[in-house]
């Protein structure tokens, strides 16, 4: 394995929901490369299909067409319990909706996936995980006890725990004020630049796809644009550019 | 391994009492059961046996009669140590209250002669002396209220009866069986060995012997009395005792556990669906789990486990409420029997593997459907239902319908042989599987038109209600299956009882006239009434006509075969006089043949003029014919053959005696005031009697019954909490756009009241179509010969509204404390 392969890859990708005239093709033959190390977002108007894809990327959803590699693993066609296993050690996730389980602690929240695989967590890269996100006194705390950006960052600190290939965020911070979105964009930020982690992020707030190196930008489940170092400017114009296309 | 599953389970105390309380329930009626059987077991085979016996010499057969002369002949033998000569005879004991007291043994064997053989322990006061005075058993002390000094009356044989004074109490200790031949009753009286002679007659029951060790019994018995003796040895006997405790504790165990099941089975229905509500409610964090790495396996495993622990937990409750409730069961089986309280590591050991197969197996099905969240469940908000299973499971639930349906038709007719009935029998059983199989879609089709009617003319409580109960008939009909069992059961048994209620008092109706006065022995049981009870009817002023029926079980063959049936010896006068059957070909002369009831005709494929054999003595089969057939049920006895062909041994046991005449009623009520042994009643006392005891036989079975209701309520508490918290947002729009707190309560009353009334009304249906079915096998009626139990249906119906509206208090409390703004927030 060379630096230059890439951490995720798809050819041909497509998805389609029901048949006959309820058919709907949320990706329609995409092709897409995600650099390792690389902060990548996906945008689009609703229904244009970044959220489908996200979820076929990270091997949640089975696609109905097409090839994705994870790293050197190709994952279409894996069985259920490989898929398990690749999603447990190889990636990462924050959700929306945070979904931290209720009844564990921070702590053992964090390292939920750790426990699902009968492992101990790396002390030192709890330790740094921790740290990183400031959540060092928050540790025994139960998610009920948490503000909505603690909640996240504990979200964080699971999906980082393993030292994933990928780190998947779907809206990361649709739930967050300003303040807590730019320090959770922020964090996975550093993660990048630090950690040469890859992120992929799925989003519709310009401000946030400016932390990523790059944005992919969906319309009618294919890719139609990209834009590297993106401003915030820069995407809000090409997203009026889409909707005016769409309309 | 899942940390979380525990905790989930602590985080919801409410529900994991409930359904604790299900699994403790189920596991508490088994082993209430066990122990019961077990008890009843220990206490008979822990009866003391005697050691000091070598052999009990015995008449073989009537023919034989010992008398103290056998036994002078017997006790100068070379070898032989001691001998012991025991009198038993007819002794009734006359309580403080001046009725008879109900005794252990039957009135025809309470009385014996007291000795110093080791079979009595004196427990207060002294042996007996003379005429005057009796030992009496402790039991039956305990019962009549008497003591050492008091004064009181026996009954005895030819209606004769002796004042005496009660001189001492005993515990007796038999040697071999308490029934069956040879067996050695637990005696109620005592008189000493000249009085018992004078009293209860000359006549031995048995002798005991003591002999040297090396001596052959048997060669000693036979050299100094000849052949037509039975000669037992003390081991024998005591192994004969054992094998009847064994027996008797099976029997229990076989009417105890097969109850016990029936509450289990319903245990196992609220389990499986509290356990189905249990996943379905945590979709979400069994997908996020999914997400993130969990296998299947551990996913499955997981919920198994936490069934695991439920199971454990549940069982030690169920354990310990069963050891607890064992002697109040005890209590009502055997009332009056002095038993020791035994837990076997076996009863504790079957609750536990009980509780934990029943939750396990109950929750399998609920496993296997958490594995198969997705986990894009997590990230969506609409859950996964398989339709799928719905539609198979209604198809096999038609499809059982319509086979037992047919099958139960194919075999309803009124002569069928019993193997055809039990196939009738066992389709039912089929079809009501089938029904419980659809009641899912019973509910959709049940709720649709429900739903209507309450959006037209309900208030908006029931309207909520009514369509909350609607929204998953899946998991409605979960719930209300719970409760369609144990009502089912109730209403197929509250037929079985009311319908062999009309039985009893029509045949009894039909076969003896209003006019006939009735004599039965006032202990009832297997007791019987004698010759001179009979002489004495007969000599009664204002009796015209007296007979005595003589029932017994006895072989009999036939040209299809052989069986057992009661069989009835009586005066050829008697039929057409003092009983009227109706006939319905031939003739009703007992001279000429024997007259036997249509129904048993048809079954076993007689005619008129076929042949028969009747056996109440192997060693004089009487070969006949049928010369009438006469309109009855199969009740009582259906053959009647003259009592001249009786065995005399038999001719002299009466069961009944029937007499009538212009005032036999009132002369004989005067004539038999003074004797506490004899019953005089007429037809309409029959018939109360008849009814009053199969009353009391089937009240157990309601208690189970019961049982199996409370388990199902608790399911439906379970079901409304459930609901209710999977509602909180819902809930909370509602207050917060104007629901007040008490409309919200109604609306969780009515869900309730709606999935419980329709689980009872499923019931109650299924009940009386398996209860028709029942009396067909049981009775060999027409299908619709029935008479429903609207007593029961309606006790049942008001009973189940009652318990919907307490188990919904506390799931409609905790909705109405819904926090609006948490809620919705």
């Amino acid at each position: 394995m060379t630096t230059t392969t890439a951490a995720i890859r798809a050819t041909g990708l497509s998805k389609v929901y029901g048949s006959g005239a309820a058919r709907v093709i949320a990706l329609d033959g995409i092709e897409v490369r995600v650099r390792r190390g690389a902060f990548t977002a996906i945008m689009g108007p609703s229904g244009s299909g970044k959220s489908t894809l996200l979820h076929c990327l990270a091997g949640l959803d089975a696609p109905t067409g097409g090839t994705i590699w994870v790293g050197d693993t190709k994952i279409t066609g894996l069985s259920d319990d490989e898929l398990t296993d690749l999603r447990r050690d190889r990636i990462g996730f924050v959700f929306q909706a945070f979904n931290l389980v209720p009844t564990l602690t921070a702590a053992e929240n964090i390292t939920l996936p750790l426990d699902l695989a009968g492992r101990r967590p790396d002390p030192q890269l709890l330790d740094r995980v921790v740290g990183a996100l400031g959540l060092g006194h928050r540790l025994d705390h139960r998610p009920s006890q948490l503000s909505g950006g603690q909640q996240q960052r504990v979200a964080c600190a699971r999906a980082l725990i393993t030292g994933p290939d990928v780190v998947f965020a779907d809206e990361p911070t649709g739930a967050l004020d300003s303040r807590t979105s730019r320090e959770l964009l922020g964090f996975l930020r550093d993660s990048v630049d630090e950690a040469g982690q890859t992120v992929v992020m799925v989003t519709h707030d310009p401000v946030a796809a400016v932390y990523a190196d790059r944005v992919l930008l969906l319309a009618d489940g294919r890719i139609v644009d990209e834009v590297q170092a993106p401003t915030a400017e820069t995407v809000l114009d090409r997203l009026k550019s889409l909707e005016r296309a769409g309309a | 391994m899942l940390k979380a599953m525990p905790r989930e389970l602590l985080a919801h105390k409410g529900r994991l009492a409930m359904t604790l309380l299900a699994i403790a329930l189920g596991v508490a009626a088994t082993v209430a059961s066990w122990v019961a059987a077990d008890s009843v077991a220990t206490s008979l085979a822990g009866t003391k046996t005697r050691g000091d016996v070598g052999v009990a010499v015995r008449a073989a057969d009537a023919s034989t009669t010992m008398s103290s002369s056998t036994a002078k002949r017997l006790r100068g033998l070379p070898g032989v140590q001691r001998v012991h000569e025991v009198v038993v005879g007819k002794a009734g004991l006359i309580g403080r209250d001046g009725k008879l007291v109900a005794a252990t043994t039957v009135l025809d064997r309470a009385g014996t002669n007291w000795d110093d053989s080791g079979r009595f322990t004196l427990t207060d006061g002294r042996a007996p002396r003379g005429p005057g005075e009796i030992a009496i058993g402790r039991t039956e002390a305990g019962k009549s209220g008497l003591g050492v000094g008091d004064r009181t009356t026996v009954l005895l044989s030819d209606g004769r009866a002796r004042d005496a004074v009660v001189s001492g109490l005993f515990d007796y200790v038999s040697l071999g069986p308490r029934s069956g031949d040879g067996a050695d009753p637990v005696p109620a009286v005592a008189y000493d060995r000249e009085s018992a002679r004078a009293l209860l007659g000359e006549r031995l029951s048995r002798v005991e012997l003591v002999v040297q060790s090396g001596v052959d019994p048997d060669a000693v018995v036979r050299a100094a009395l000849g052949v037509g003796y039975v000669v037992s040895t003390g081991s024998e006997l005591a192994a004969a005792a054992a094998a009847e405790s064994d027996d008797t504790a099976r029997e229990l165990r076989e009417t105890l556990l097969p109850l016990a099941a029936i509450a289990l089975l319903v245990g196992m229905v609220v389990i499986a669906n509290t356990f189905t509500m249990l996943v379905t409610q945590r979709t979400r964090q069994f997908a996020l789990l999914r997400a993130i790495g969990a296998k299947r396996r551990q996913i499955r495993v997981a919920v198994v486990a936490e069934a695991l622990v439920l199971g454990l937990v549940g069982g030690t409750i169920g354990t310990l409420i069963g050891i607890g409730l064992g002697p109040v069961l005890l209590a009502v089986m055997r009332p009056g029997d002095d038993l020791g309280y035994t837990v076997s590591p076996v009863a504790v050991l079957l609750g536990y593997a009980v509780a934990v197969v029943v939750t396990v197996v109950a929750a399998s099905g609920a496993a296997r459907r958490a594995a198969l969240v997705p986990p894009m469940a997590a990230l969506r908000a609409d859950a996964v239902v398989p339709k799928d299973v719905l539609v198979r499971r209604s198809a096999l639930g038609s499809g059982l319908v319509v086979a037992a349906v047919v099958a139960v038709v194919a075999t309803a007719g009124p002569s069928e042989d019993n193997l055809t009935r039990i196939i009738g029998l066992l389709s039912a059983l089929v079809g009501a599987a089938g029904v419980l199989l659809l009641a899912p879609a019973l509910a959709v089709l049940l709720f649709r038109p429900l739903l209507g009617l309450a959006r037209r003319h309900g208030g908006s409580a029931v309207r909520l209600g009514v369509r909350n109960a609607a929204r998953d008939p899946r998991r409605t009909a979960g719930t209300a299956t719970a409760i369609t069992v144990g009502l089912g059961l109730i209403c197929a048994f509250g037929l079985l009882s009311a319908t062999f209620a009309t039985l009893i008092a029509s045949t009894t109706r039909a076969n003896v006239p209003a006019g006939t006065t009735v004599l039965q022995p006032a202990a009832g049981g297997a007791s019987v009434l004698s010759p001179s009870e009979l002489d004495k009817v007969r000599a009664t002023p204002g009796v015209s006509r007296a007979a005595a029926s003589r029932d017994k079980i006895v072989p009999i063959s036939y040209p299809g075969g052989r069986t057992e049936r009661k069989i009835s010896a009586i005066e050829p006068d008697a039929l057409g006089t003092v009983l009227t059957p109706t006939l319905t070909a031939g003739v009703a002369d007992l001279r000429r043949g024997v007259v036997i009831s249509q129904n048993q005709a048809d079954m076993l494929g007689l005619g008129l003029g076929a042949p028969i054999t009747l056996v109440p003595d192997p060693r004089t089969p009487i070969n006949t014919t049928i010369v009438g057939i006469y309109e009855a049920t199969e009740l009582g006895a259906s053959i009647f053959y003259d009592v001249a062909l009786a065995p005399a041994p038999l001719r002299d046991q009466l069961t009944i005696i029937y007499a009538s005449g212009p005032t036999a009623r009132t002369a004989l009520g005067e004539g038999f005031a003074q004797r506490p042994d004899v019953t005089v009643t007429d037809r309409e006392g029959l018939v109360a009697q008849g009814i009053e005891a199969q009353r009391l036989a089937f009240a157990l079975l309601y208690a189970m019954f019961g049982v199996a209701i409370v388990i199902a309520v608790f399911g439906v508490v379970n079901t409304l909490a459930l609901s209710v918290m999977e509602r909180t947002r819902e809930i909370g729009v509602l207050r917060a756009i104007g629901a007040s707190r008490a409309l919200v309560k109604r609306t969780i009353r009515v869900e309730s009241i709606v999935i419980s009334l329709f689980g009872a009304l499923l019931g109650v249906t299924l009940g009386l179509a398996v209860g028709a079915v029942m009396q067909h096998a049981m009775f060999g009626q027409h299908l619709w010969d029935i008479t429903v139990p609207i007593g029961v249906i309606l006790t049942s119906l008001t009973g189940i509204v009652v318990a919907a509206v307490v188990a919904a208090l506390w799931p409609a409390a905790k909705a109405a404390k819904t926090d609006v703004l948490a809620a919705i927030g």
